[in-house]
């Protein structure tokens, strides 16, 4: 392995689910290891997340490379910042931001890190929060695994960078789906201007009526376009709806975790 | 087709991917220097090669250089004597011989150009004749700071005249 050209891996932490692949960098890049493991965990507590981690990163296969890891849906929490009409410094930007999410999520994000999207000035900008504990657990159980954290993103800005060649610009919603959580982006000229987070239950099938009606209510105005990221199982269960659309890999299906994290390198 | 913009938004800090566009500059500028860095070493050697050949061209002719150099020193030798105001000089000591009822009489002036001197060789009949004459010149226009450098009596002379020496600088 060159130092120059460190190997990569890429790891999803979900409260049901692990994903992890290995990426030997060069001239040909290529996937050289990858795997997906079940975790007896819940969206309360990510402890048997970190915990299931720590042991899989104890192979040597996962070690001693840069690390960029998306934290799942579940996990995070998302808003749309209004640009403010007073000067703000970071701190300023990131007090609004912390104001503005504990308005839709109450305090319980008010000790979480805070991340905002670099928008140009003047735009409403996109911010998340998780919890502090899972950022540090993270970097911790990685450091332990000679991993170097050089990226750290939710999962809906992944999805949605990975699959903003196929949006359109204006008046659409992208939503990103997965095991037991739903989040919905509106985009209008080419920015996000709502953002919706919703749990799911387990009943896929109730479910799917929910985004059926989301995607009825969305499309109020004429020509709004529902987008749908889902994992392989969910979209081949319900192939066919007019209400919205699927968005499908044309490298064939793989587990979605791996897909995403493969998307992580596009 | 346009396409949303994407978001940047990183918890590990700002996001600072390399673009393939931007590693495709890189490589595009280092190109061009090393380039350029070719290209130039080769104007140098291009350059040594043509400055080595007129070096060969010139050196049989060196040998004309002192001689031109000469050459130029006489020409500008030459040139500051023409620079001598011989006219007004010739008719002011004239005029002063003149005024003193031709009791001194020249016989030798010589200019000296670099210093703006006139050395003047006179002989007199007596010594206050020949002091009447340096008065006279000390109130010239075109003299200034006329003096008596030496004055001798001519005993090998019949008339045991006077021979005085005078210096002056003229003005410009």
């Amino acid at each position: 392995m060159s130092p120059l050209w460190r190997d990569e891996v890429a790891i999803l932490v979900g409260p049901r689910r692990i994903a992890l692949a290995r990426r030997a960098r060069g001239l040909k890049p290529r996937v050289a290891s990858a795997t997906e493991i079940a975790v007896a965990g819940h969206i309360g507590d990510f402890g048997p997340t970190l915990t299931r981690l720590a042991d899989v990163l104890a192979e040597p296969t996962w070690q001693d490379a840069v690390a960029r890891v998306i934290v799942a849906d579940p996990w995070a929490r998302y808003g749309i910042v209004p640009w403010p009409n007073l000067r703000l410094d970071g701190d300023g930007r990131l007090s609004h931001a912390r104001y503005v999410l504990a308005e839709n999520y109450g305090d319980v994000v008010s000790d979480w890190n805070v991340s905002l999207a670099d928008t140009p000035p003047g735009r409403a900008y996109a911010a998340c929060a998780m919890p502090s504990g899972l950022k540090t657990g993270l970097e911790e159980t990685l450091a332990g695994a000679r991993l170097k954290v050089v990226s750290l993103q939710p999962q809906l800005i992944v999805a949605f960078n990975a699959w903003r060649e196929q949006l359109p610009t204006d008046d659409a919603w992208f939503v990103s789906l997965d095991e037991g959580s739903l989040a919905a982006v509106h985009l209008s000229q080419g920015a996000w201007d709502r953002v919706h987070m919703t749990r799911l239950s387990q009943d896929w099938g109730i479910e799917l009526e929910r985004l059926r009606a989301f995607g009825r209510l969305s499309r109020s105005g004429v020509g709004t376009r529902m987008l749908v990221d889902a994992p392989a199982w969910m979209r081949l269960a319900h192939t066919r709806s007019e209400d919205f659309e699927w968005l499908e890999s044309e490298r064939g299906e793989s587990s979605h975790q791996l897909a995403l994290l493969q998307r992580v390198y596009a | 087709m346009k396409v949303p913009a994407p978001i940047e938004l990183d918890f590990a800090g700002p996001v600072r991917r390399s673009r393939k566009m931007g590693g495709a500059l890189c490589a595009a500028g280092i190109l061009a220097c090393a380039a350029l860095g070719y290209d130039f070493q080769e104007r140098l050697d291009e350059r040594d090669s043509v400055e080595a050949r007129i070096g060969a061209l010139t050196r049989p002719h060196r040998s004309a250089r002192p001689v031109d150099a000469r050459s130029v020193a006489a020409a500008a030798a030459i040139e500051k004597q023409l620079w001598v105001p011989w006219s007004s000089l010739l008719a002011e000591l004239e005029s002063a011989s003149q005024d003193v009822s031709s009791t001194v009489s020249l016989l030798e002036v010589e200019p000296d150009a670099a210093k703006h001197l006139v050395r003047i060789t006179a002989e007199a009949r007596t010594l206050p004749d020949a002091l009447a004459y340096l008065e006279r010149l000390q109130k010239s226009p075109v003299l200034r700071y006329p003096m008596l450098d030496s004055h001798e009596l001519r005993k090998d002379d019949p008339e045991h005249p006077i021979r005085v020496k005078l210096s002056a600088e003229w003005r410009t």
